[in-house]
């Protein structure tokens, strides 16, 4: 059994090495070389840094980024990636969380590092990427690992204003990898595309599937999704064969017409996550790649990114809504009711998944822990840890599982999960608001604000801008005189979304 | 112009469009701003904006947007 993911580096830097590994807009890698970074920076760094320790790592959309990542591996470590473009106080409150003595960033990121409220060590990768690699250091911090251990520890948003780091073991995303690689299909022959941004969980699979299989990733760049009239001509003269977007970033080269200009030649498979597929995207999609595999998939950061899927064998229509479908191996979905009772077959329940891949919790945060990750209450016999998702399913009779929206205010916008809480709580941050409610549109996927207060929408979502990602800013900011309430006192939430337009 | 400003500055009220010249080159304005400025234009200038126009040099500036939107109704 595999002891760590350094099990499969080791094993594909050695069948691959010329060949290319990650590709961006202006460089490449080989395994050997990828392999080669990983060891420098290790070395380094477990020359400084403990085993089992966390390191920040904040470095660009680039194909250095994943070297960072696997170095702090290396020394036995593992990372938090940070996305560099957000904003300070959201960096900030990020290392409070994480409190990593060390943290590693490229060049065009010392700057952002050095403004931080940071007091730790500032390493730069150019620095130390000639490092001269310690092969018996490397070889005694690989042995430290074992498949539990920490892999990486992933930020999500947290209804008390203060994100959560999700940690995911060696094991985990390994179960994962090999999972969803079986129902993909991939293998050496593949050129990913990759979308999601490199800190994100949705870039695990464009990671590691280069790393488990001897895959390839292309890192598309950022602007291509601004304006994606270039974005298949990307697609083409990379080659690319396998895609694992978010759905916003799969609507958009519908919505916005690029099929009318090309085609991506040479994609087998697209698998889409994040949220409800509008099928009338999809239909675009299939209409103009009608042989190429789609699958749908669900689940959350504390289940490894994903727990079910559904291959797409019907051909959709503007209304069609897709199953969630089937665990992948290794993933126990159930159904649990309000009194944690099991659900019987075609019943709504709360989704709760169990199995090797749960996250090792929230890093720091044993009492939000506990609260999420609990003893499956239908298990007496033995210890049995499940994850609460929130996310409400129903299974028909043929056993596949269909989504039912939310027990609570998490949403998902462009991909992104957010606690429509924290929006709240940021906003009464913000001299001049006495009192607010944020709901989300859906069908626009607006994010609104409804405030009462001096404060105009400007001083609103310029503090939004200075400190949230750019995703949890709202759109629309409306002022009124007091918020709507029902008799009991509790917010009119209807009343409110008369305002959506 | 002044309805494109003022599209604009609800938009993203955190960036000077008077002066800035750069906009999606420099990645000011992300994907998800294009796809709502898109739509926002669209409606408000009786235009269609088509694919081939959604390239950086048209929307790089208030004053390159508001050339392609001229340039547009005039078909």
């Amino acid at each position: 059994m595999e002891t760590s993911i350094l099990n499969r580096l080791n094993k594909t830097a050695a069948a691959y090495a010329d060949k290319v590994m990650f590709r961006d807009e202006t460089a490449e890698i080989t395994f050997r070389d990828f392999n080669r970074l990983t060891k420098s920076v290790g070395t380094y760094l477990a020359q400084r840094v403990a085993s089992g320790a966390p390191v920040a790592v904040m470095s660009g959309r680039h194909c250095l980024t994943p070297a960072c990542f696997l170095g702090a591996v290396r020394a036995g470590c593992f990372y938090a990636p940070m996305d560099g473009d957000m904003p300070k106080a959201r960096l900030n409150q990020i290392l409070g969380v994480i409190k990593a003595d060390y943290i590693l960033v490229d060049k065009a990121h010392l700057e952002t590092a050095q403004s931080l409220d940071y007091t730790g060590n500032i390493i730069v990768f150019e620095d130390i990427c000639g490092t001269e690699p310690d092969e018996a250091l490397l070889e005694a911090r690989e042995r430290t690992l074992q498949c539990t251990s920490p892999l990486y520890v992933i930020f999500t948003s947290g209804s008390t204003g203060v994100p959560k780091g999700v940690i995911t073991s060696h094991q985990s995303l390994m179960t994962y990898i090999d999972a969803v690689a079986k129902v993909l299909d991939i293998n050496d022959t593949d050129t990913m595309g990759n979308q999601s941004p490199l800190d994100y969980i949705a870039a695990v699979r464009d990671m590691y599937f280069p790393i488990s299989f001897g895959a390839s990733t292309y890192i598309i760049p950022k602007n291509e999704f601004a304006v994606p009239t270039t974005l298949f001509e990307t697609l083409n003269r990379e080659k690319i064969t396998a895609l694992c977007w978010s759905v916003a970033g799969v609507e958009l080269p519908a919505k916005l017409g690029a099929f009318d200009v090309g085609k991506p030649e040479y994609l087998k498979k697209l698998c889409f996550s994040g949220s409800v597929m509008p099928c009338k995207y999809l239909k675009v999609w299939q209409e103009h790649l009608p042989d190429v595999l789609y699958v749908n998939q669900y689940g959350p950061t504390e289940a490894t990114a994903s727990c079910t899927y559904y291959v797409v064998k019907e051909k959709v229509t503007d209304d069609t809504v897709l199953p969630i479908g089937t665990a992948y191996d290794n993933y126990r979905v159930s159904l649990l009711s309000e009194d944690n009772q099991a659900v019987p077959v075609g019943e709504i329940g709360e989704i709760c998944v169990s199995g090797p891949i749960l996250a090792l919790g929230y890093y720091g945060n044993p009492e939000q822990t506990a609260k999420s990750f609990m003893q499956n209450p239908l298990n007496d016999n033995y210890r049995e840890l499940i994850y609460k998702t929130g996310d409400l399913g129903r299974f028909d009779a043929d056993g596949v599982l269909h989504f039912h929206g939310r027990k609570d205010r998490q949403i998902k916008h462009l991909g992104h999960r957010i606690e429509l809480g924290e929006i709240e709580e940021t906003a009464k941050k913000v001299d001049g608001v006495s009192d607010c409610c944020s709901l989300y549109y859906k069908e626009k996927a607006t994010l609104y604000l409804f405030y009462t207060g001096e404060a105009t929408s400007k001083d609103i979502v310029l503090y939004f801008r200075q400190n949230m990602p750019a995703f949890m800013v709202p759109r629309k900011l409306i002022n009124l005189e007091a918020l709507p309430t029902l008799p009991n006192g509790k917010l009119d939430m209807q009343a409110l979304k008369a305002y959506f337009k | 112009m002044d309805e494109l400003m003022q599209i604009l500055e609800e938009l993203r009220p955190d960036v000077d469009f008077e002066n800035e010249t750069a906009l999606i080159t420099n990645g000011v304005l992300d994907s998800f701003d294009i796809v709502a400025l898109v739509g926002e234009l669209n409606d408000a200038f009786d235009i269609e904006i088509k694919p081939n126009n959604l390239v950086p040099e048209n929307f790089n500036s208030a004053k390159a947007m508001m050339a392609l939107i001229e340039e547009l109704q005039d078909e």
